[in-house]
């Protein structure tokens, strides 16, 4: 038959294990009976007739199981309808079954075997029609139930957990040992990005608080040096627009005016204020103390020195004597304004 | 039928031939003041690091529209190359960011044979950062079509005329196109870059502010009526005087100087106008950073070194 009597894999899987194979018993029953069913209904009931001696053996043996079958049919129906795992009764009631399996596997044919037990349970059917059914559907139904009980064990069984997965010893060692190596590589590769990221952003501040003292204090003297720009610049363009164009004349004296008047007031501005006005006064005062009297067109390339003078740049070194004198009026006012502040 | 769709677009396209457009130079001289506007490359040499990256196309920004936005640069680029394009194109200036040792440096050079400053940067915040740490960051569209001008601050105190101050407060200056004042429009002054000296630890602040007039003397509501074309909200009131003269809380941000205040020469919108008062507020766009001098030399990145800090 199908079951194995050696155990094979834990300890603990035997009985489900042998429950498992006991399974298997009832249908190749029903397989076997089935296939001579369909092939030859005909030829079962012949097999059915034995002849004389085997007969009479037949029969009793069909008598004695009979009656046993029907006890255990019941048995079986009120485990069925009592609903208790009750695993002992199961074994017993198994290995009562497999114990009257295999004397009657050894003794006779299976095909007589199978043709009585195929015979008794059809005979069950026919006499007992109830009994019958219940009985072929204990048969399953048991089948099922056993299979439950072998299932709800294992899935009460707590395996334990190996990440790895069930493997031979030797095989383990090494996939731990190549685990842990990744783990470390992981760890070393992770710290040496952290120290790059540390160090890519070093100097990089994060603005905590956005305004506070000093750059407010920044802000104010940056607004100083606008305003002054701010407040030169409409002092010419209004004078400007005040005398308006006509040329020649007051276009001189209006340039002379501009020229004296600016002299002192980036004086005093100066680095403090505007950088971007040094260059062009520097430039215009060359320009005024070469030729004061001259009529300086606004446009540049109708000048007579466009692009000509030295370029102020060529005398970088030279260029800080208006710069230095001015940076001596600078320090009191610095001081001057420090102490507003 | 397709063949037809095809000829006539075909025909289309040659039909109209337009005239080529020539695309407009950069002026590379000043009309007024007669000078040569400088124009200036912002580059990194070596590998940068993110932060880093983000500053220099933050200074880039800062310095137009007389640089290349767009420029791009390669591994095998040397600064010879850079040299080489430099000249037809006049371009004056290089600001070249390098990172040794994981200590971000900026050199300011003029080229062809000016002098090179390099700077250490103890600090720097990037402009992202600092739009993110505003409530109301402000970026108008045409901040960036002028160039912005310069303020520089502290570098006369000590009444010592330090050679290096003298020689940067002079490089900065030319870093940006001069300014007539004659002919000026208000309205185009809309940045400011400042650099404050403090001598005592001898680190140069360096901002970038945008420039924004608030008219003085008229209420916020107002201002903001005028300002943003919204309906006010006239639930509660009874009448439109009580809008107009409500007395308003003065908030933290108003200006309270008289000294911020200016008088325009001229309109620059509807809201600010000739001959009434204005106050100026600044608000804090572009990179921040904290510069110490390391050192200058004499050629670019190379000749005699004329100062050392540490020397």
């Amino acid at each position: 038959m199908l079951y194995s009597s050696a155990p094979v894999g834990g300890g603990s899987g035997t009985r489900a294990r042998t429950v498992i194979a006991m399974q298997a018993d009832p249908n190749p029953m029903k397989r076997k009976r089935k296939p001579i069913k369909s092939k030859n209904p005909k030829k079962k009931t012949t097999m059915t007739k034995p002849s004389g001696a085997m007969a009479a053996v037949a029969e009793a043996k069909r008598r004695k199981p009979s009656k046993r079958m029907l006890k255990l049919f019941k048995k079986r129906a009120q485990n069925y309808h009592s609903d208790s795992d009750d695993d002992d009764e199961e074994e017993v009631v198994e290995e009562g079954r497999r114990g009257e399996a295999t004397p009657s596997g050894g003794n006779d044919e299976d095909g007589s075997t199978d043709s009585e037990r195929g015979g008794g349970s059809e005979g069950d059917d026919e006499g007992d029609g109830e009994g019958g059914h219940r009985g072929g559907i204990t048969r399953f139904d048991e089948g099922c139930r056993a299979f439950r009980v072998a299932f709800s064990k294992i899935m009460k069984k707590k395996l334990p957990y190996d990440a790895l997965g069930p493997m031979l010893s030797a095989h383990k060692k090494l996939v731990v040992e190549k685990l842990a190596e990744e783990e470390a590589e992981h760890k070393a590769k992770g710290d040496a990005k952290k120290e790059k990221i540390l160090a890519s952003e070093k100097g990089h501040v994060k603005l905590a608080s956005f305004l506070d003292a000093k750059e407010k204090s920044l802000i104010k003297i940056a607004t100083k040096g606008v305003v002054r720009l701010f407040n030169e610049v409409s002092k010419a363009q209004i004078s400007q627009r005040g005398l308006n164009p006509s040329r020649t004349k007051v276009a001189k004296e209006l340039a002379k005016q501009r020229k004296q008047t600016f002299s002192p007031e980036l004086k005093k501005s100066s680095t403090q204020g505007h950088g971007d006005h040094l260059p062009f006064n520097s430039s215009k005062l060359s320009n005024s103390v070469e030729k004061e009297n001259d009529d300086e067109p606004g446009w540049a390339p109708l000048r007579d020195s466009y692009m000509l003078t030295s370029s102020k740049l060529k005398d970088w070194d030279k260029m800080p004597d208006p710069a230095a004198s001015v940076g001596q009026d600078v320090f009191p006012m610095e001081s001057s304004s420090s102490d507003e502040e | 039928m397709a063949r037809f769709k095809h000829n006539a677009r075909r025909n289309k396209k040659w039909g109209s031939a337009k005239p080529p457009v020539l695309k407009k130079q950069p002026p590379s001289v000043d009309h007024v003041t007669g000078s040569k506007i400088p124009k200036s490359f912002v580059f990194a040499r070596g590998k940068l690091p993110g932060p880093l990256k983000q500053l220099e196309l933050d200074l880039r920004k800062m310095m137009l529209p007389y640089t290349a936005l767009k420029l791009k640069e390669k591994k095998r680029n040397t600064l010879k190359d850079f040299l080489n394009v430099a000249g037809p194109m006049g371009v004056t200036h290089f600001l070249i960011l390098s990172n040794p040792k994981s200590v971000p440096h900026l050199r300011v050079a003029r080229t062809p044979q000016g002098p090179t400053l390099t700077f250490e940067i103890h600090e720097y915040a990037l402009a992202a950062d600092i739009a993110r740490s505003q409530s109301r960051p402000r970026c108008p569209q045409d901040l960036f079509k002028n160039s912005p001008l310069i303020v520089l601050s502290g570098f006369g105190a000590g009444g010592q005329h330090l050679k290096h101050l003298e020689l940067m407060t002079i490089m900065f200056q030319n870093i940006f196109p001069t300014i007539d004042i004659n002919t000026v429009k208000l309205a185009s002054c809309q940045r400011i870059v400042l650099l404050n000296y403090n001598s005592e630890e001898k680190l140069i602040d360096f901002r970038h502010y945008s420039v924004r007039l608030q008219p003085v003397g008229v209420s916020r509501r107002i201002r903001k009526l005028v300002q943003n074309h919204q309906v006010p909200d006239l639930r509660n009131l009874q009448d439109v005087s009580d809008f107009v003269t409500k007395a308003g809380y003065g908030s933290e941000s108003e200006p309270d100087e008289e000294a911020a205040t200016v008088s325009l020469a001229s309109d620059l919108d509807r809201v600010n106008r000739a001959s009434t008062k204005s106050a100026v507020r600044l608000q804090e766009i572009g990179p921040r950073m904290s510069l110490r001098l390391v050192k200058i030399e004499e050629g670019l990145c190379s000749g005699g070194v004329i100062f050392t800090e540490f020397g």
